[in-house]
């Protein structure tokens, strides 16, 4: 709790100063967090907007002189400054704060104040606003413990608290540490004892390095990256279907496998799509800004939404970025940071230029989108279109001059649902019914609608498959006032398709029509062709948004639609419908519009003609099918003219203000930023006070629990003061003199010796600092939801370590979405269940169970903060879940298999297996008095036995006694519950 | 939390593990169940001490449910007026109709009990407790759709990343009982549910506090609560031996590595093996008396049901759960209302009467806040066609209904008026944020001053407004 550690810090800056805080009160450090918290939400940023006169923010505004001659702060003298005397008042009318904005001040805090104002009510920047310098590196009393800079920092501040460093951690622990740390995963025996048998430093380093260089370290800042970046597997509103950013996800694993700059890959990431020609990658790396949660809940606001999205992207990045929470002046200006409204409505123009939907499609990926082959999908691709040149040239080569009217003639026929029907004859009170055989097609279907017909009315279905009513589910081609006009609907009014032709089509005139529809979902992907041409039409309504598919049958000159579907039937003649499944070409319609095609005799080719353009036309379809195969990925894209941006008042969607264009905010602003591109490289400039220390921060926080400013998330004027800020800006400033490189940062921050230090604490050091803040000693803390699941599955050796691709299902307890949502969870089976815990399919509105007991962000939003809680449930997922029972079998199958024949021996072998560490002889006593228990029970209940035995899909090894395995299973899954275990330490 | 009370937690907190012998962890403070079975330091002395909350998820007709419309009678098939739509936005689903028809209730209405509160015919079991409780005709909330309504009514905010008020009242009171969660939830599936309108978790979740304040699913599986029951093959004994074992390892460790952490886990250790008998006694409904089973209809036989879920409820009140969250889904009738709305209605109407009445019965209600609505109501026009016997209604957020019983209280009072259509409020309008602020009110809270500080700001429940509703107040 913030609270807490206020306190805390507080009472070690008071006990280690040993006097009062005269002659050391600073304003960044001890005012302004008071003046901020308890003063700004009024007297602050926002103040002219509530007409309050008093603002607090400045020193000119401060030490104004206000009605009556009176000073809220007359710098030098307390007595004549009102802030002093009103925050003291006895008169509760008069007493600041007000009683309603809470508690009056601690007499420590007025303290503070008055301290403050005696010594000439001294102002600075807000800290985090000021370009972060190196400082000079401190000397410390212990110069010979120093492994880099970061001790020198440390330990001068660890000698003003009275404290000294711990002694280096047994070189096991280190080595655990280190792995869980950087790879997210336990060492092997292997990899220990290579470890203790090199020596000194170089042994360490070169750990270090392998690590740092391993797919398994990529990961591990992937998934830390996934919370900020709020990636899921589903689009996050009511139905949550489902959405596909794993290529995204993949390429951020690339990309910290490679150690691309942290500056690239802040720029790849907010504006890819700009950089001049960007490759594929660049363009995927912009998912980052697609994977806020869509909205396709039928009946919302599309603009609603649109508003949302682009706050969204804005918040998110100035948490990840700029640790800040500009995303308070959505509504206002910011009650406590130097932003307006107006700026936060600058910064959301940059991301609402972009050619997006309101209402995301229920299900799949929502435009704009691309195509993101994997290597593989790559080279079955580069494999198909040799085959294909080959099959170009050969068709080439035979083709006779004159037949280009032969391949529509032969391919028309192919892939027909459909077969032309015979000529009819409509009257207008009947239809035909061409029957329910055809597979029905729809929202995910490619399809064409073909025939021909003479129309005697202006209105009449001609070609239907939907329910009987007058706005009904499904498709048709009808003639409406004229017109022709093509539906595809799931709700008529709002979850719709209808495009109709700009022009009337001719009445008491044979004429040929097709459709053709490109399962894109969208009206644009219907084309509409009249004797054999594509014509212009009219879009009425472009909002799909589910399955229109309908269980009727194909009705020719009937139907629903526009009209009574009991009354109003096609009049004329309608001829040769047809259906094919796939998207026909212009040349094909073309064809089959012709007059004399019937004359064309098909079997009249050569067969080798026939050979070879069969072979053609089938390499070209498995081309298509292939690229339709490729996953998708949603990305950033310019709007062709950008739309007009507003403030939008108290932060509606439906409340413009004034128009505004892209800018910085003034306070951080060093020049223009018109594009998108523009405020990326801002954002990995020398400009940008903020970056570099917010992702040093970070990164500290992910090897020692908590950041060296805590509010990870507000390095503004709420966020807490640096436990060491020159710390802060030395890693800051050398980021950035190192060209961004987030590998270098890390194996600084391990090689130190603060990091190396033991996490043993004495009674008296936690009782001194029981958060650690001042480094005494070395992190330990419970691990990640990640890292627990994926520890246990490395120690049973069930880990697949098989790096990126589509999201996994592994076990999870029956029936948890089918009781919120009614839709089934399709557990996977194999190696996919102990796939590690980035690839497991995350459902926002039903995030997997073990993963929440265990503190990980339910990715609905942006998420920085490390939490880590220790509750009953965590216990009960441990002992209890399949997961981990089964992790427990075959880390009793490696005890018995791997750890040699005595029972000892073997028991020490699973020890060290999960903790990297010999047990000593009262754990080994303990050990062995657990299995003696369990063997005797399970001796005589072979039954229990076997039934333990069965937790979990993968087989066992039925060679081992079954009472004997269950035994050691018992041990081990108590083994992977010991705290030890889920600790770093 | 303010520092008094961070140091009232501290201190019971503390006795709790000296008397078991512990030290004290800092996440010892991290417990899911409160442990610190002493007083809970509300902000002056509460009405009640627990909540139960009913939630009719896809939102309820007011219609035909406690707002009673006579007028809309004569206006049958009638266009809904411009003068009283005022341009106010509808869904996408009927902003595109080109007829609104007025549609009345199919279901007549009467005047029930002493205080003459009109109750529809679909609700006959609600009815006979009209004396008991408190109808608002009046309420109204900001969203239009299901997803972000829920979300609001839950969490105070449209937009993921709230704590939901059970996660609020875990936070700011703890619970009353050390062996089970201080925030529970039930979920049902409605008669006329479709699968449609989905729950999220997000609905119980903590949002930005401490994950130990959300709220534990009770399930009407094999597991009442995730991962409680030992896998087969280890029996009861085998667990003790497991735990002992553990103990004994992991304060091993705390002697040599002295983080106080460690003797937090061996605490957990022990209160879930203390779940694991408290959670099956609580869910065992064999102990009931035939009359008290038959108080809640015969659905009270089929676990996960609504009625079954209101007996726990009362069973988990009996026990100082603190906040006890039923949904049940169902509601949403943009068609066929005349034949869904009833069978909604007679899932929830016997058992969460019966439910206000045994909670009477056993002196629980006085100290017990129940709490029935949805997210929002259902227009007064007809949604597609309109018939003699069969329509539907779309979204309304501008006005519906809620009752509340219990402790502190108003009983039998109808507040709220609107308008002859159910279409606007005309007198006394409450929305969500009011709502929340009188919950609160009754635990003995000041909705402006239960706060928690993410992201530099102090956030409360009711966001920057909410109003306590004094007049349904006894």
């Amino acid at each position: 709790m913030p609270r807490c550690l206020t306190v805390a810090l507080s009472v070690l800056a008071l006990s280690t100063a040993g006097k009062p805080l005269a002659a050391q009160v600073r304003f960044n450090r001890d005012v302004r967090p008071i003046l901020s918290d308890r003063c700004f939400a009024c007297h602050g940023p926002d103040a002219k907007n509530k007409n309050i006169p008093l603002r607090l923010d400045s020193f000119d505004a401060a030490t104004a002189v206000l009605g009556g001659g009176r000073r809220a702060i007359a710098p030098g003298d307390p007595v004549a400054s009102q802030l002093i005397a009103r925050v003291v008042s006895p008169v509760k009318g008069l007493r600041m704060p007000p009683a309603a904005s809470g508690p009056p001040l601690t007499p420590a805090e007025v303290e503070t104040l008055r301290q403050w104002v005696e010594q000439g009510a001294q102002w600075e920047k807000h800290w985090a606003y000021l370009p972060p310098e190196r400082p000079a590196r401190p000397q410390s009393p212990w110069p010979l413990r120093e492994r880099n800079a970061i001790d020198a920092f440390v330990f001068t501040r660890l000698e003003k608290a009275g404290l000294s460093p711990s002694p280096e951690a047994s070189r096991e622990r280190l080595l655990r540490r280190l792995s869980l740390d950087l790879t997210g995963l336990p060492p092997t025996p292997a990899e220990l004892d290579a470890f203790l048998a090199g020596s000194g430093e170089d042994a360490y380093t070169r750990a270090v390095d392998r690590m740092l260089d391993s797919p398994a370290h990529a990961e591990v800042l992937t998934a830390r990256w996934l919370d900020a970046a709020r990636y899921a597997d589903t689009n996050g509103y009511q139905t949550d279907g489902e959405r596909s950013m794993w290529r995204w996800r993949d390429w951020v694993i690339g990309a910290f496998q490679r150690n691309m700059p942290f500056d690239e890959f802040t720029i790849e990431q907010l504006a890819g799509d700009q950089l001049p020609h960007p490759t594929p990658s660049q363009r995927i790396a912009t998912g980052f800004q697609r994977n806020h949660r869509g909205n396709g809940e039928g009946g919302i606001v599309p603009e609603e939404y649109l508003a949302e999205y682009a706050a969204d992207r804005v918040e998110t990045m100035a948490t990840v970025w700029l640790g800040s929470t500009i995303g308070c002046a959505r509504c206002h200006d910011h009650k406590y940071d130097p932003f307006t409204q107006k700026e936060f409505y600058q910064l959301f123009s940059y991301f609402s230029n972009i050619p997006e939907r309101g209402r995301y499609f229920k299900f799949g990926n929502t435009p704009p989108l691309m195509p993101a082959p994997t290597p593989g999908d790559e080279a079955k691709l580069a494999a198909v279109d040799s085959k294909l040149e080959a099959a170009e040239r050969e068709w080439a080569r035979l083709q006779p001059s004159a037949s280009g009217v032969l391949p529509p003639a032969w391919t028309t026929t192919r892939d027909r649902l459909l077969h032309a029907t015979p000529r009819e004859s409509f009257d207008g009170t009947r239809f035909l019914d061409a029957g329910s055989e055809p597979p029905l097609l729809g929202y995910f279907d490619r399809f064409t609608i073909t025939a021909r017909f003479t129309a005697e009315a202006p209105d009449g279905p001609l070609i239907t498959r939907a329910k009987l009513e007058q706005e009904p589910t499904g498709w048709g081609v009808v003639l409406h006032k004229g017109k022709l006009r093509v539906y595809f609907s799931s709700r008529w009014l709002d979850d719709a398709l209808h495009v109709e032709t700009a022009a009337p089509v001719s009445l008491h005139q044979p004429h040929h029509v097709a459709v053709s529809y490109d399962a894109s979902r969208v009206a644009a992907g219907i084309l509409i062709y009249i004797d054999g041409e594509q014509v212009p039409v009219k879009i009425l309504v472009d909002e799909l948004n589910q399955e229109f598919r309908a269980k009727e049958p194909i009705r020719i000159g009937g139907g629903g639609g526009p009209g009574d579907p009991s009354r109003e039937f096609f009049k004329g003649a309608i001829g040769e419908a047809s259906l094919h499944g796939r998207v026909l070409d212009s040349a094909e319609i073309a064809w089959l519009a012709s007059p004399g095609r019937s004359a064309v005799s098909l079997d009249a080719a050569a067969p080798e003609l026939r050979r070879a353009f069969s072979h053609l036309f089938d390499l070209r379809q498995e081309r298509a099918r292939l690229i339709r195969g490729f996953p998708t990925v949603m990305v950033m894209e310019d709007n062709p003219v950008p739309p007009r941006a507003h403030v939008l008042l108290r932060g509606a969607y439906d409340k413009p203000g004034d128009e505004v264009t892209p800018a910085l905010p003034a306070s951080l602003d060093t020049g223009p930023a018109a594009t998108r591109l523009a405020l990326a490289r801002w954002m990995v400039s020398r400009q940008n006070p903020l970056t570099a220390r917010v992702i040093v921060n970070r990164y500290w926080q992910m090897i020692f629990g908590t950041g060296l400013v805590k509010t990870v998330e507000d390095l503004g004027s709420q966020g807490e003061w640096p436990s060491h800020p020159e710390l802060l800006d030395w890693l800051a400033v050398e980021f950035m003199d190192s060209g961004w490189n987030v590998r270098q940062l890390l194996k600084t921050i391990v090689t130190s010796a603060t990091y190396r230090q033991s996490s043993r604490a004495t009674p008296e050091l936690i009782k001194r600092d029981p958060e650690n803040r001042l480094l005494a000693r070395g992190p330990r803390g419970r691990l990640s939801a990640e890292t627990v699941r994926d520890q246990a599955l490395a120690i049973a050796g069930l880990l697949d370590r098989r790096v990126g691709g589509p999201s996994v299902k592994p076990y999870q307890p029956e029936g948890l979405w089918k009781e919120l949502s009614g839709m089934e969870y399709d557990q996977d089976h194999g190696s996919s269940l102990y796939r590690r815990s980035l690839y497991t399919y995350w459902r926002r509105t039903a995030p997997p169970p073990s993963m929440m007991n265990f503190d990980a962000s339910g990715r609905e939003v942006c998420l920085v903060r490390a939490s880590r809680t220790n509750t009953p449930l965590q216990a009960l997922n441990l002992m209890n879940d399949v997961q981990f029972l089964e992790a427990g079998r075959f880390l009793a199958q490696r005890m018995m298999r791997e750890g040699g024949t005595e029972t000892a021996a073997r028991l020490r072998y699973g020890f060290r297996l999960a903790t990297a560490r010999f047990p000593n002889e009262k754990e080994l006593g303990i050990l062995m008095g657990a299995l003696a228990h369990h063997r005797d029970r399970y001796a005589s209940d072979a039954g229990a036995a076997a039934k333990l035995l069965a937790q979990g899909e993968a087989a066992r090894d039925a060679s081992l006694p079954v009472a004997d395995h269950a035994a050691y299973m018992a041990v081990a899954s108590m083994i992977l519950n010991l705290d030890e275990v889920v600790t770093k330490e | 939390m303010d520092p008094i009370r961070s140091h009232l937690h501290l201190t019971s907190r503390r006795q709790f593990f000296s008397r078991t012998g512990m030290a004290l962890g800092s996440a010892a403070l991290a417990s899911l169940l409160a442990e610190d079975s002493g007083a809970p330091v509300p902000h002056f002395p509460p009405k009640v001490k627990r909540v139960i909350f009913l939630f009719m998820s896809g939102g309820p007709s007011q219609i035909e449910t406690f707002d009673y419309k006579p007028k809309l009678e004569e206006l049958r098939t009638a266009e809904l007026p411009a003068s009283i739509r005022m341009g106010q936005r509808l869904t996408g689903m009927t902003a595109a109709q080109s007829s609104f028809p007025l549609a009345p209730s199919v279901f007549p209405f009467a005047q029930r009990g002493q205080c003459g509160m009109w109750v529809s015919d679909l609700l006959p079991h609600t009815a006979r407790i009209a004396d008991r409780i408190c109808v608002i005709k009046s309420m109204h909330t900001e969203q239009i759709n299901h997803d972000p309504a829920v979300t609001f009514f839950q969490t105070g905010h449209q937009i993921a990343g709230r704590p939901s008020i059970g996660s609020w009242l875990a936070y700011g009171l703890g619970s009353e009982n050390k062996d089970l969660p201080a925030f529970i939830v039930l979920i049902s599936q409605g008669s006329a549910s479709s699968g449609d309108q989905p729950l999220a978790d997000r609905l119980w979740g903590s949002g930005f506090l401490p994950t130990r304040y959300q709220g534990v699913k009770f399930r009407a599986a094999a597991d009442p609560v995730l991962y409680l029951s030992n896998p087969e093959g280890l029996s009861a004994a085998g667990r003790r031996r497991f735990l002992d074992d553990l103990a004994q390892l992991n304060e091993q460790h705390y002697e040599d590595f002295g983080d106080p952490e460690i003797s937090t886990r061996v605490a957990q250790y022990e209160m879930a093996y203390r779940m694991q008998t408290s959670v099956p006694e609580l869910t065992d409904l064999s102990g009931e008396s035939e009359a008290t089973l038959a108080l809640y209809g015969p659905n009270v036989r089929k676990p996960g049901s609504f009625a079954a879920n209101c007996l726990l409820a009362r069973r988990m009140a009996e026990r100082g759960v603190r906040f006890i969250q039923l949904f049940h889904r169902g509601w949403d009738q943009h068609v066929n209302l005349p034949a869904n709305h009833p069978r909604q209605c007679h899932d929830v109407d016997q058992p969460g009467a019966a439910l206000v009445a045994d909670l009477a019965a056993r002196g629980l209600l006085d100290d017990t806040l129940v709490v029935w609505g949805g997210e929002f109501g259902r227009t007064a026009y007809c949604q597609g066609k309109l018939t003699a016997t069969d329509y539907g209604r779309d979204h309304h957020p501008r006005c519906f209904s809620v009752w509340l019983a219990g402790g502190g209280i108003r009983p039998g009072l109808t507040h709220g008026e609107t308008d002859d259509f159910s279409y606007n409020i005309t007198a006394n309008p409450v929305d969500v944020h009011d709502l929340h602020a009188t919950i609160l009110h009754l635990l003995g809270l000041d909705h402006t001053r239960l706060t928690f500080k993410f992201q530099g700001r102090h956030f409360r429940l009711t966001d920057v407004s909410g109003r306590v509703v004094r007049d349904v107040l006894s």
